[in-house]
Order: C-alpha cells, then structure tokens, then sequence
C-alpha cells in the first residue's frame, strides 16, 4: 500500500447558508466547542488505523473552517500532529469565506501551519454575490486577499462560480479579470448544479429559477478557460486551473485514488479499497464521539471493478493522459471488457 | 316451463346511464340475488369493465319472476357489449332476445350509440320496452327525454316507464312491462336443432363455456352437436342455467338461453354467430346474420424491455383464449425489436388489449401508432392490403390507393355544431345528412376517414364539445385517397416504429409534429443528430440535436466519490433503456411520447 494520503477536516459552521450549496454545514456557532471536543476525539481514534501513512497534504474545508477561532485551530492541528504522521513539507490549505478574514487571524492561520488559503469568493460582482447569498462584499474580498498577502499566503485560491441564472457574459469576464488581476496561485471555477436539498432546487421545482441550458453553460465554462489559459493558468482539472506548479496536491489525491482520511460530519475516506463516511449531522457526530466510538454512516468495500470503474471515471477528470495507461494502483491489471462496458458514457456527468 | 311463460331480453343504454344499476336491481327484485350476494354491478365481472363501466363480453343471467297474480316468468337478461367496436356481438346478443329495455338517463337524453343499438334491436324485431332513469336527479329533465323518446321510436307517452334504478323506483312496473310486452320465444320443440352462439369465454379448467339461445329444438348433455358455420363436430358435456353461477340442468330447451360446454379449447375454435345443430339430425341451415369479424385497427406491440419479448408472447397466446377477434403475428422492427403486430376491432379494443396486458399479465409494452388496412392496387394490377406501413409498396409503383371510410353519427346540443363542424373539417369528413330529434339534440351524419377516427378524433370531439357529444359509426366502405407512408429519419435511418401511413396533405404538418417532439426528446450526443421526416426519398421535415458540449460538473466535496459512482451506475441503469439507432441512442421514453402523439 501507498503510505502518502490526505487528511481532510470538515468544519461543518457557516454564519448563513448558501442557496445553492449543499455540502453539510449549520449554522449553530455556539457548537464549535462542542465539535472542535468531538473532532480531537476522532483523531484519537482514528490514529492507531492511520500510524503507517504519511500525510502530504492536510485540508481543512466546510463549512466555514475560518470561523474557528485561533485557539480551536491550534489545538486541532496539535492533536494531529501527535496522532498522524505528517510531511512536513506537505500543503495544508483552509477554506475561507472573505467576510470572516482579518489580518491577525490571517496570521493565526500561518502561525498554525497552513501554506494555502483557499477563498470562497464566486463573483466580482454585488448583485451576483447577494443572489448567490453570500455574506461578504466585493471590497472584503480585496480586503481579504491583500491582508492574505501580507500574513506571508504565498499560495491562495480563488474560487469563482459561473452559469447561474443572471449571470451574463460581461458579469463574468468581469469577475474572471478582477481574480486575475489579483494574480492568485490557482483559480477554481464551478458550474452551478442545482443540487436535491437545497433552496435553489426547490426554487427551481417552483419554476422561480431556471438553469441555463447546455449550450449556455457550455459558453461559460469555454470562455473561462480560454480567458484563463491567456492568463498562464493551466486547466489540470476540469474545474482548476493553477499557476506553475500551483495545484491542489490535495483534491489530485482524490482523483487519483490515493488514499486519504477525512474527519469531521459528512467527511468521506478511501483507505484499502473501503471508503467510508462520517453521519452527516453534528449532534449524531457528537453524541457518538462522547461515547467513545466513531460516528461513522457507511462503509464498503470495493470489488476489483469497482476500483477500476472509479479510476476511470476519476482519471476523466484530468488532464493528464490516462486513458491507455495500464491500470495499476491496486493490482496490476489490465481493463476488463466488463469494465470498459462500465465505463462507456462517463463522460456525461462526471 | 312453457315457452309462454320465458322472456328473453336485453337493455340498451349509453355508458353512464344505469343499465348495471338497473340490472343489479332486477336481480334483486325477482330473489335472483340476496343483498349479501350484491356486489355492484353483478354483470361487469372483469375488473376492467367495472372500472370503466362498460361492458365487454356478454353475458346472461337468468330470473324468476312471479307477478302479482302468482303467474311465473323466467326471465333471462342477455347483457351486450357496449361499445362500437363490439357490434357484431352486440348484434348477436340482441338475436337472442325477444325484447329490449331502451334505457335513457333523464339528464342526458339520447346519445349516439343508444341510437345504432337501439336500430340494431329493431332490425332484429325486438319490442323495445323505454325506461327513463334517474328521474329523480335534480337535473332530470323527463319531458323533454319523453319527447326524444317517442320522437324516435315513435311510440305513446304512457308507453315510457319513470324509473330510478339507484332507488328502486319503477322496478314493478318494469317487471310487468316486461311481461306484458316482450313476446314470449317463437320455436318448434320438435324440429331440428337450432342453438345461435352468442358469445364464449375461455376457463381455464373448462375450456370454452359458450352462451347459447336454442331457436328450435332442444340440447342435451352427452348430445353429439356439430357447429354448421365453422363444420365441426362435438360432444356436449354440460348444459344449463345462468345465474350467479353455472346451474346444470342437463337440458336447454326452445326459447331458453343457457351456457354451452363441449370440450373446445379454443375460443377461436367456436364463433360468435355460429348455429349448433345435431350431429345426427342436423337443421337445414344456419340461423342467418354470421359474419366473419375482421379487425380494423392493426398497431404493433412491443416489449419495452427487449428481453420480454416471450413473456409477452406468453401473454397474448393466454389472452386471445379469452379474445377470438385479436389477432396477432411476430414482427420486427428496427428501433424496438421483437414484437407482434396486432388486430384490433377498433380503438376500445385495442385500448382493452393494452390495459389487460399491462394489468392481468403485468407486460410493460410500447403500442404503436395505430393504423387501419388500406387497398393498394399496384402498376401491375395487383391489389394489397397493407396493415402496416413497412408493407406499404413504393410511391412509384402505387396506382391508386384507397382507404376504409366510416358511417359515422355524432349527437350533439346544436350550439356545438360549428366547433364539430371544423374538427370533422380538420379529420377530412363529409356531411351526409343534418335532422334533429328534438330542438335540443341534432344528429350529424358523416362518412369519416377511420384512419382519421383512429388517432384522435374522440378526444378532440369529447373536447370541442365539452363532452356533450356522442359518437357512434360503422364501416362504410373503402375510398380512393392521396394516402403516403411517411418515414422518420434519425441521421439518414429509417425509425420503422414511426412509418406512418398519412394523407398527402397532412404529412407535412404530422411530420414536422413528430420532428420537433423528438428533438426535444433525444438526448444530444456526440456528434449532431437529424431527425427528418420524408415521404420516399422527399424530405418534407428537418430537426437537429446540436452536438453534446463539454458537461461539467461541481465540486465532488470532501472525497464523496461513493455518490459519484452510484450516479453513474444508475446513469448506465438508464441507458440500458435506450434503444440504439444507427449511432444514435433514443430514449424508450421518445418512443412512448411520439407514439402518444395527441397534440
């Protein structure tokens, strides 16, 4: 087994909702405390499972991971670092929400080892970020970025959304050009998905929002990546684009099968060929965690195909030339006929 | 029991207007049935025709009834069909009695097929008793319905019995009416055999169980009885009675009506309108007005999963035992596979087929756009039935082409006329003939394409109409028309399933219709798909699917790639309904949309 992998930490808290997103977060800041409890918890017990790995990479995402404080963020990389193996030249990225960072906790983030910052920024422009429902404003994400520079983040993301409903193609290149001006290290750019759960779905099932077409979205998505290949970023994923050598080491583990460990509620792993996932609620995660146990929701272990299947499907993801490379990870062999039939049509919704 | 004293009689009524309301009361009235037997509407056995409230077989039942005076009457209700499609049988039924209730709701008034059924029973020299019902609606309007009434069968007022059949009123008089009026059988005891076959319906521990009405002489269990029409010869095995349940009795008399098993298998092995005579002392001839019935609707049937195509063979090979007038035989198309082309009477028929499919033989099918049988002469001289438009010869050889047309009557409130008018406009009918049976009621007469009938003629005029018409017809004839096969291409490659048979001057909007429904349904591919649609090598209609684009997709958050796969693996569950086209991959769901084409 390949000993290098990635840890990853889900910081379930956000000040409001976004509604569109739907990966698992509350708004109950008073339960941090309770959760950063839970977490060390989990640590402790996951450690003993994960002693012969090498983290390389450490990614803490959400959720608002910047809404924790100095102090919880301390005390959770103290625990890792005395329960896992991690490289200590690794890429230890946040997440962050350019409405919750000043310039001391920016310092507070260094000081705790991070070496990436990723911001949730998704539009340059006002009208597109109240849409969207986000809480920050355009001068906070300068702000932000400028009090990221000085902290000492030599390695920033700037996360931008396109093909939601009102977007047009002036408001885009607006927003592409303003996070180019800021010359980040890495620009990821998402379509919208009008995910089951959220308010945008249910906005969408009412017939008040309407998702773009194909061809439209199509639009959007081709004029980011020429605009940003004119710029020096290199698409090495279908929704990333990096400077140099700037790519995320971290999501690459996801896509190329590595393994990684995640923490937190809703956090998934993948370690020998078994993924498994954390209870997607934060009183379940606690509740079980108190009592000394994992707060795990499922695990499976995968059959041959399976992992065959999900390296092509991920692989697709890339840039790099996969498809005829002989498929190795686990075991040596070769695509079976069953999994090329498997595999045929994957291109439509990865 | 002496003939004098047996009355054999039918009721004719429009769906909806109570005849198994009234029959049920009949039943209950005469101690044929105890209210613990009741179970709404006796007569309708199939869930299917309970739910719709039509009937589709027929059936008998017999009662005792004794007047007043103390007198004793066997009563036997023959129950039709009730449906156009079925009016062969429906005219065998009516053969069997001497008499018939004319039932007409008090609200409605007369329709449509009252009307051809109630001229059938006439031809048939049936007394025709009438019967208001529901005269105790509040909407009843029982004199301008009396007026219908004696308008059409030219009969006096004090002939038309009141009834509301929902609260037992006018039973008694109905009773006695049918005493006193229907004439009781004619027939000679001593004569050869003569026994019409009105219906049979397959059991399947007893094989064919025939309705019988013995015109002259008398059947026996252990008789040895040859079916005249179709030349076969059997053993009967048991006679009787009908009422709830099969009663033996051994013997059916002249003028009875009773059940009839002989050992056939095969309901196609005894015909509606076949005459039983004695083997050994045969009748002369056949009592008269046989016909072969021949289906007028032809569609195709296909599993919608490839794989079932034997389940559902099994299916129709159990269903035509019960059904002699579907007909089915194997064929293949290129865009659904395996599957039978079929028979029908008409569109009910063809719909009762489906739905028995669907629900008594659990079959998932795709049912074709229907067509009906169309007369090509060729260049040589030779003539073609063509059920099918894959059988449909070349343009260029085709010297004339005609098509079957319809005697069609349509009863409607005269203010609907001028929407009735533009729709049969629209099914290019030709107005025969305009009376009124009363003010409030005209009765259009039309001869109508049925090839236009079959699409979707009913609905429309159900919906120009606001449901107050009423439709009822019969085959004409055939006529020469500028009938075309009209294919649909998907990039150069005929769709067989959508081949249709169209009139000239309709195929260019119908072939633009199914154009544009299917680009909204293909999937985009690869590669640009064209759906045209074309008459020989004349395109008439072009669509296109633009080319698939880049499909991007957010996010796959912290690591959740079990999500990711179980979406593709259902993606791929999908697929394996898609049914391959050339290159193309169309949806089941396309078919099933263009083929419900209705708008």
């Amino acid at each position: 087994m390949n000993p290098d992998g990635g840890l990853y930490i889900h910081v379930p808290f956000c000040h409001a909702k976004c509604e569109y997103c739907d990966f698992y977060s509350i708004t109950l800041l008073d339960q941090i405390e309770d959760f950063v409890e839970a977490l060390l918890r989990e640590i402790e017990l996951r450690a003993a499972d994960f002693r012969e790995v090498t983290f390389t990479t450490v990614f803490f995402g959400g959720g608002t991971p910047s809404l924790l404080s100095a102090a919880q963020l301390r005390r959770i990389w103290e625990a890792l670092q005395a329960n896992f193996r991690i490289d200590p030249q690794g890429e230890f990225s946040i997440e962050s929400n350019p409405g919750t960072l000043d310039l001391p906790k920016l310092q507070a983030f260094r000081e705790a080892g991070f070496n990436r910052l990723s911001m949730g920024v998704q539009s340059f422009n006002p009208q597109e970020l109240k849409f969207l429902g986000r809480i920050h404003s355009v001068a906070e994400v300068y702000n932000s970025f400028e009090n990221a520079r000085m902290a000492g983040f030599s390695n920033i993301n700037i996360d931008l959304m396109t093909a939601f409903p009102g977007i047009t193609r002036e408001t885009f290149r607006h927003s592409l050009e303003a996070a180019l001006a800021l010359e980040s290290e890495h620009i990821s750019c998402y379509t919208l998905i009008f995910e089951p759960g959220t308010v945008f779905y249910k906005r969408m099932l009412r017939g008040e929002l309407s998702p773009l077409g194909e061809d439209e979205e199509a639009l959007y998505y081709e004029l980011a990546a020429e605009v940003l290949a004119k710029h020096g970023y290199r698409q090495y994923e279908i929704s990333n684009f990096a400077r140099g050598d700037h790519v995320c080491r971290h999501n690459l583990i996801y896509w190329k099968h590595r393994p990684y460990l995640g923490l937190g509620p809703s956090a998934h792993s993948f370690w020998q060929n078994t993924r498994f996932g954390n209870k997607r609620s934060l009183s379940a995660y606690v509740r079980h965690l108190k009592k000394g146990e994992l707060a795990e929701d499922f695990r499976e272990t995968l059959s041959q195909d399976d992992l065959m299947f999900e390296y092509i499907f991920l692989s697709l993801r890339l840039r790099e030339d996969w498809i005829w490379r002989i498929f190795k990870p686990a075991s040596g062999s070769r695509f079976t006929p069953a999994i090329r039939q498997r595999s045929s049509g994957c291109w439509r919704i990865i | 029991m002496s003939m004098e004293n047996i009355r054999n009689f039918c009721i004719i009524a429009h769906i909806d207007h109570g005849k198994s309301t009234l029959a049920d009361r009949l039943l209950e009235a005469t101690g044929t049935l105890d209210k613990r037997q009741m179970q709404a509407q006796v007569l309708d056995s199939m869930d299917l025709e309970r739910e719709r409230g039509i009937t589709i077989k027929s059936h008998a039942i017999r009662m005792n009834y004794k007047t007043p005076e103390g007198k004793s009457y066997v009563f036997n209700l023959v129950d039709t069909p009730g449906h156009v499609d079925f009016s062969y049988e429906v005219s065998r039924s009516l053969a069997a009695a001497e008499g018939a209730l004319l039932l007409v709701d008090a609200a409605q008034g007369v329709e449509a097929q009252t009307i051809s059924t109630l001229y059938q029973a006439i031809d048939n020299d049936l007394i025709i008793i009438p019967v208001i019902n529901k005269i105790d609606l509040p909407s009843a309007e029982v004199d301008s319905v009396k007026h219908q009434i004696m308008e059409l069968i030219g009969c006096e007022e004090e002939e038309i019995v009141l009834a509301s059949a929902k609260n037992g009123i006018g039973i008694e008089e109905i009773l006695q009416a049918i005493v006193e009026r229907v004439p009781p059988p004619m027939g000679d005891p001593n004569a050869p055999l003569q026994a019409l076959i009105f219906d049979s319906q397959f059991d399947s521990y007893r094989g064919v169980i025939s309705l019988v009405k013995v015109f002259n002489g008398e059947i026996q269990d252990g008789d040895g009885i040859t079916f005249m029409i179709t030349d076969r010869d059997y053993e009967v095995e048991e006679v009787g009675n009908l009422l709830l349940k099969r009663v033996r009795t051994k013997k059916i008399s002249t003028g009875e009506v009773g059940y009839l098993i002989c050992g056939a298998k095969n309901v196609r092995d005894i015909k509606v309108g076949d005459t039983v005579t004695h083997t050994k002392k045969p009748a002369p001839k056949p009592l008269p007005g046989y016909r072969q019935v021949k289906p007028m609707v032809f569609a195709g049937i296909y599993p919608v999963d490839t794989q079932d195509f034997e389940n559902l063979r099994v299916s129709l090979e159990k269903l035509v035992l019960n059904d002699s007038s579907l007909i089915y035989e194997p064929e293949t198309s290129s865009a659904l596979g395996f599957g039978f082309r079929c028979g029908f009477l008409g569109l009910l028929h063809m719909e009762i087929v489906q739905e028995r499919l669907e629900r008594e033989f659990d079959q998932t099918i795709i049912v074709t756009t229907p067509n009906v049988v169309y007369k090509v002469t060729t260049t040589d001289g030779e003539m073609h039935f063509v059920d099918n438009p894959s059988k449909m010869p070349e343009p260029g050889v085709q010297e004339k082409v005609e098509e079957p047309l319809i005697d069609a009557h349509i009863i409607t409130p005269p203010e609907y006329i001028g929407n009735i008018m533009k729709l049969t406009n629209d099914k290019r009918g030709i107005l025969k003939n305009t009376s009124y049976i009363d003010p409030s009621r005209a009765d259009l007469h039309y001869h109508l394409p049925l090839a236009e009938v079959v699409f979707d003629f009913f609905d429309r005029l159900k919906s120009v109409t606001r449901g107050y018409a009423s439709l009822d017809y019969e085959f004409h004839g055939y006529m020469e028309s500028k009938m075309v096969k009209l294919d649909i291409f998907i990039n150069g490659e005929v769709l067989d399933a959508l081949s249709v048979i169209v009139h000239k001057e309709k195929a260019y909007e119908h072939g633009r219709m199914i154009c544009q429904k299917l680009r909204k349904l293909i999937p985009r591919q690869m590669f640009e798909v064209v759906i045209q649609a074309g008459i020989g090598s004349k395109i008439i209609a072009r669509e296109s699917v633009k080319a698939l684009r880049k499909n991007v997709l957010a996010k796959c958050y912290g690591g959740d790639i079990t999500r990711k796969r179980k979406l593709l693996e259902k993606q791929k569950e999908g697929k394996k309904r898609m049914k391959q086209v050339g290159r193309v991959e169309i949806p089941q769901e396309a078919f099933l949309a263009v083929l419900s084409a209705d708008d």
